[in-house]
């Protein structure tokens, strides 16, 4: 018996992209101690697509999400996300201290000017989605990493989608961002966030780009899977997954390839 | 066929779900409450028994009879000497006289310090200009400038509020910079991602975030005022001036009466501790509580 994934095959996405990055290039610094972190990249992720960009250290798959959450300005090259702000989630909760579960989810909705009852309804929403509902008196440092990640999940899904069904008249699903966001993470708590991620990401359609060095992170949850190199990062090649994907197969054939590309460093 | 394959996801979606309540059950920390008495005997009553250790001894010392009397009083002729200061109201005028000086100087010292820790943090020429100097007079005791102010201002009021000054606003305005020195760069990114404003990060996530670090400068900006007080008071007196707790020292000293200057002391160190007890203690406890960053019951 083969392990495959999980998974409905979508119906092929049609609208315009949510995320399209042309010929991007970015370089730090100048002169001789210039770095190439990005060498002519196109991407395009469709609208509900969940992609995953794989590559080892240095490959500037960190700084191509920077690019599309608008933090940081290409050297060359447009990239452009869709109508709405993309959300970004971070290898770290980054939670503020000083606020609760609740008040943290509400903070994206307070700053684009939503009112108190309403923003309050919809992070009652949110988490309840994160299965975390009756904590948002809780302040950070009184929940565990895990729980902390899903407030993060809900606050930036919060970000990504606005107030959502509640009064908007167009459901925007939005674009989530995310940079490693398991990598701190135990074994089974980030196998458990997994799941929970694919969950949430079917229930809402948001847009998922998600960051990792982790090959078999990759194949369980992306639709789509991108190789980048390092130093200049580059797009190798892609992988499409689906119901009929061996998931052994597909990923020896990842990591022998990932490796081909780590091993031209050394030589 | 695929309908199995349903139920069998649906199972190992149930099963994901008791995992997850096991991993938040068993991930969240604990937070232990202290019991009130446990709090009280480990908080009050060591201080308490310290200070009647520290009043036996000096009444064992006084009876020894090893220094004249106009050198040690005994200590009830000192208790004796704040009850009856108490009794004819002087006491309270001469605190009044004190604290009223010391919050109006902490509050303009305030007032200028904030802004001034803003500029420092966030203007990178500012900060190189004058960063050091404002470190550097935080370890200049205000006391030496108490002859400057008397030759600038002459024995007036300013005087006193120009010495309190010099010793708070480098303490409130270095503790808003190393506060936001503090604040995890990751927290104002976050806030950017969000498509917060400068204003609104600025309001809802640096000064939140650089509290704690200010807070502490404040408590030491206080601190520093009391001190810089009575360093002025003690120095320039006057009619002119009013009468204050370092006036009260200085006449002590000037009539030789030991037990007035040791009440002096006592009533000098117990104001600074009370503000510190009544008014910051409980607001620190706060912010850092709200933060998990207290230590301690």
């Amino acid at each position: 018996m083969t392990a495959t994934l999980d998974r409905r095959d979508r119906a092929p996405r049609t609208g315009p992209p949510a995320v399209e990055v042309t010929d991007v290039s970015k370089v730090f610094g100048s002169g001789a101690d210039a770095v190439v972190a990005l060498d002519g990249v196109d991407l395009t992720v469709a609208p509900g697509e969940f992609v995953c960009l794989l590559g080892a250290s240095g490959c500037g798959k960190s700084t191509l999400l920077n690019l599309v959450a608008g933090l940081d300005q290409p050297t060359s090259g447009t990239v452009a996300a869709g109508s709405a702000r993309p959300a970004v989630m971070f290898q770290e909760a980054a939670l503020l201290p000083w606020l609760t579960a609740g008040r943290n989810v509400e903070l994206p909705l307070r700053l684009a000017g939503a009112g108190r009852t309403e923003r309050r309804e919809r992070a009652r929403e949110l988490l309840t989605l994160v299965r975390l509902e009756g904590l948002a008196e809780k302040r950070p440092h009184e929940l565990s990493g895990g729980m902390r990640q899903r407030v993060a999940l809900a606050r930036a899904l919060a970000a990504a989608t606005g107030m959502g069904g509640s009064g908007a008249t167009e459901i925007q699903p939005g674009v989530l961002l995310m940079d490693e966001p398991f990598g701190a993470l135990d074994a089974i708590t980030r196998d458990f966030l997994q799941a929970e991620l694919l969950r949430v990401w079917e229930a809402t359609g948001t847009t998922i780009l998600f960051v990792t060095h982790d090959v078999r992170e990759s194949v369980r949850l992306a639709e789509r899977v991108v190789l980048l190199s390092s130093r200049p990062g580059r797009v190798v090649r892609e992988w499409g997954t689906g119901s009929e994907t061996d998931v052994e197969e597909l990923h020896e054939h990842i990591t022998t390839e990932l490796r081909e590309v780590i091993s031209a460093h050394g030589r | 066929m695929a309908g199995e394959d349903r139920a069998v996801i649906t199972a190992e979606r149930d099963e994901s779900v008791d995992v997850g309540r096991g991993l938040d059950a068993l991930d969240t920390p604990t937070e232990r409450r202290v019991p009130l008495w446990r709090r009280f005997a480990t908080g009050v009553v060591p201080p308490i028994v310290a200070l009647v250790l520290f009043v036996v001894v000096w009444q064992l010392l006084w009876a020894s009879a090893i220094w004249p009397e106009f050198k040690l009083p005994a200590p009830g002729a000192v208790f004796g000497q704040i009850a009856d200061e108490f009794a004819s109201g002087q006491a309270l005028s001469i605190i009044w006289t004190s604290i009223s000086r010391a919050v109006l100087g902490f509050l303009f010292a305030l007032v200028i310090g904030t802004p001034l820790g803003l500029l420092v943090a966030t203007v990178p020429l500012v900060r190189s200009a004058i960063g050091p100097l404002l470190s550097g007079l935080q370890s200049l005791p205000s006391v030496a400038w108490v002859p400057a102010a008397v030759l600038w201002f002459g024995l007036t009021d300013g005087t006193i509020y120009f010495v309190v000054l010099m010793g708070a606003v480098p303490s409130i305005a270095n503790g808003l910079v190393s506060g936001i020195d503090q604040v995890p760069p990751l927290l104002p990114r976050v806030g950017y991602a969000m498509g917060a404003t400068r204003s609104q990060a600025a309001r809802l996530i640096m000064l939140p975030a650089a509290l704690p670090g200010f807070f502490s400068g404040l408590k030491q900006g206080w601190a520093f005022s009391w001190r810089s007080l009575m360093a002025a008071e003690i120095i320039a007196t006057s009619p002119s001036l009013g009468f204050g707790l370092g006036a009260y020292l200085n006449q002590g000293q000037s009539l030789s009466d030991m037990p007035s200057v040791m009440a002096a002391i006592i009533l000098i160190l117990i104001v600074g501790i009370g503000v510190e007890l009544i008014a910051f203690r409980p607001a620190e406890r706060r912010i850092l509580r709200a933060r998990g960053l207290a230590t301690g019951p």
